[in-house]
């Protein structure tokens, strides 16, 4: 794929001295696709949160094709190198918008952040140390809660739908807040919009994920309701990320599964009907033979289907490892 | 479908190279041969390990002592899948020996996953897998090395005194084997039994993954291998718990279709989508003919059963092209890999 998005370089050499990689540095990713009115207040707070802790940091703001940057920051991006600017020319969505971030960036430990406010900053370090002591993974939680129950009542319905289909526990996937080891983010398969399953992918791909409590923003209380369609997508979301944990490496297993009961019960239909026929009774004004034909038919499509996929799947076998190796003696 | 069976026949003379039928003598190549490094050793014993804490111990100890008759360099790599209890650190006492190695994934991934990642980490030129749970026997592992060395690039143990439960255990075991027999014509007794010795060439071609460790020596024939088998002891788990149960049999039957459809047609998946295609377009003119027969006939029969369940067939068969042309073209895309060219032996 090829890489869009331009990047706002400093033009002048500024007096502070070069960031090495290596050194500690932490990367800020900040993914702006919806909005970036608070955009300018979630960095002063958060680069001021960072400066108190002394290391050295930079900023990475990827904006999506639709949102125009600030004129303060594309300001700062010039004179500093802490600060900067990447632009997509249209709209590639979030995930993307991440992915360029942890691409272009430098540190070893990069900070995803929303472009608003979900988190105070000042609880930010507790999740950085949380790494740092050896986690693959922090990921923020938003406790205590202080929005509408209405908020509260979505993102539970939402957590207890994913613990059933993944058996992963979360309280707070929606939250941007995430901090993670460098090799951990170049690691995660991120496309479509698996932005929101980080936690749960770095999970799948055998790392270490820890959830920390920060407080939650008080601006982050505006009670959320979205269009039918938004709620639609997220389960399909769901869907889509329960089958890729368990049926990438065997499709067969649900298609074959799901078409042989299929093709089974067409099958069992159709002798029910032929020994009827036998017996003498008229069946061409049935609709059960109707129902046993497309389940036949379906049968055979899906497990056709899952064989292409079994192919697709050992195609790309000698090139994939299911396993990742955390410690070796 | 065409029996394979000089695949497993060695010993012919002459300056002929022996390929597997399927492939054609175009396709001889020459034999792989991975360099060795000094420092690597000429044997690999890999035990892929889940929950086993209390097993570790004296499963190195017991292969250490059934190697010490073994004449070259060795490794042991014991490979913790992601286990709950105190096996990794066991494993890690266990490594203190310079010969042992461990290592730990990151989450629990199934027996295939860790066992590649123990063949991956392998250096021998000869690699010997086996259960961690004391059921395999170490002291086989010099008696399949020297089968090995016969001429084979797998030679698979067969658990002939099975000490497992009889009705949860041996007898779907004992179907499932007849049945992959069967599929794929490979005369091997026992598919399950974990200890093999592989030679590292035949590692280098398999790519294995999902549960496809019960079908190594098919996939391994697959590849132009010589297989052998020869019967191996086993005993009953003396500590922790079986992590087989009944309910898998079923999976493996859905696994054995993905074995045939790989195994003989990985390479043309269009014939193997068009050998049930065209029967069912046989049946949908047989459908047709009846359909002609009753309609022009005497007497008049209804004008849906047979047309209706002839074009089904046409439609199914129809698709199943289709899903053939579908596969050619992923297939296509990516010829390139080490994967189609077989293993070839010089005869001379």
């Amino acid at each position: 794929m090829s890489r869009p998005g331009t990047l706002i370089e400093p033009k002048t050499v500024s007096a502070e001295p070069l960031i090495q990689p290596g050194d500690g540095l932490i990367s800020v990713v900040i993914p702006v696709v919806e909005r970036a009115d608070e955009l300018v207040n979630v960095y002063r707070s958060f680069a001021q949160a960072l400066d108190a802790r002394g290391q050295p940091y930079e900023f990475l703001l990827v904006f999506d094709g639709r949102i125009t940057p600030p004129a303060e920051l594309v300001m700062l991006a010039r004179q500093t190198s802490r600060v900067r600017i990447l632009r997509f020319a249209r709209e590639f969505g979030e995930t993307a918008a991440l992915r360029l971030g942890i691409e272009k960036s430098r540190g070893d430990l990069i900070l995803t952040l929303p472009a608003y406010f979900q988190v105070r900053a000042e609880g930010i370090g507790a999740l950085l140390d949380t790494v740092e002591n050896g986690a693959d993974m922090a990921v923020a939680h938003r406790s205590p809660r202080l929005d509408s129950w209405l908020n509260r009542m979505q993102s539970r319905a939402f957590h207890r739908i994913l613990k059933g289909v993944s058996g992963q526990q979360f309280h707070d996937m929606a939250c941007g807040v995430r901090a993670m080891r460098r090799t951990v983010a170049e690691t995660l398969p991120l496309y479509g919009d698996l932005h929101r399953f980080i936690p749960a992918l770095a999970i799948r791909e055998g790392y270490r994920v820890e959830e920390v409590a920060l407080a939650q923003h008080p601006s982050d209380t505006r009670t959320r309701i979205y269009r039918p369609g938004v709620y639609v997508r997220r389960l399909l979301d769901v869907a889509a990320f329960f089958f890729l944990a368990k049926f990438t490496e065997k499709p067969l297993r649900f298609f074959g599964l799901v078409g042989s009961a299929f093709f089974g019960f067409g099958a069992l239909i159709c002798l029910i009907l032929l020994i009827q026929r036998v017996e003498g009774q008229g069946i061409a004004n049935r609709p059960a033979l109707l129902l046993a034909v497309l389940l036949v038919a379906l049968g055979v499509q899906l497990i056709g289907l899952g064989l292409v996929g079994e192919i697709i799947v050992h195609l790309r076998a000698p090139h994939r490892r299911a396993y990742r190796v955390r410690e070796r003696t | 479908m065409r029996r394979n069976d000089h695949c497993w026949s060695g010993g012919v003379r002459g300056r002929i190279f022996a390929v597997g039928p399927e492939w054609g003598d175009q396709l001889v190549m020459a034999l792989l041969n991975r360099p060795q490094t000094t420092s690597s050793p000429e044997l690999s014993i890999v035990a892929p390990l889940y929950n086993e804490s209390q097993n570790v111990r004296p499963l190195v100890d017991w292969i250490l002592q059934a190697l010490e008759v073994f004449p070259g360099t060795f490794e042991v790599i014991l490979v913790d899948d992601g286990s709950r209890d105190d096996t990794w650190n066991e494993v890690r006492a266990a490594a203190a020996d310079r010969r042992v190695i461990g290592l730990r994934l990151g989450q629990n991934v199934g027996q295939t996953a860790a066992m590649m990642a123990g063949f991956d980490h392998a250096r021998g030129g000869i690699v010997v897998s086996l259960d961690g749970d004391l059921q395999n026997d170490p002291r086989d592992i010099p008696a399949l090395i020297a089968k090995l060395d016969e001429g084979y690039d797998l030679v698979c143990g067969w658990r002939r005194n099975r000490q497992d439960k009889l009705l949860l255990r041996k007898v779907p075991s004992w179907v499932a084997n007849r049945l992959i027999r069967r599929l794929t014509g490979v005369p091997i007794t026992d598919n399950g039994c974990s200890l093999k010795a592989y030679r590292r060439d035949l590692l280098d071609r398999i790519a294995l993954y999902a549960e496809q460790h019960r079908f190594i020596p098919a996939l391994s024939a697959s590849v132009g291998a010589r297989i052998a088998e020869m019967p191996v002891r086993h005993h009953a788990r003396r500590y922790g718990e079986s992590k087989y149960g009944i309910s898998r049999t079923v999976k493996v039957l859905v696994d054995l279709l993905t074995l045939k459809m790989i195994t003989s047609f990985r390479s043309r998946p269009l014939v193997g989508f068009a050998l049930v295609a065209l029967p069912a377009i046989a049946i949908a003119g047989v459908f047709g003919g009846l359909f002609s027969l009753t309609h022009f006939g005497i007497e008049k029969a209804s004008a849906l059963v047979f047309p209706g369940a002839g074009l089904l067939s046409v439609g199914a068969a129809l698709y199943l092209f289709m899903l053939g042309l579908v596969a050619e073209v992923a297939l296509s895309s990516e010829r390139k890999g080490s994967f189609d060219t077989p293993a070839a032996v010089e005869v001379r």
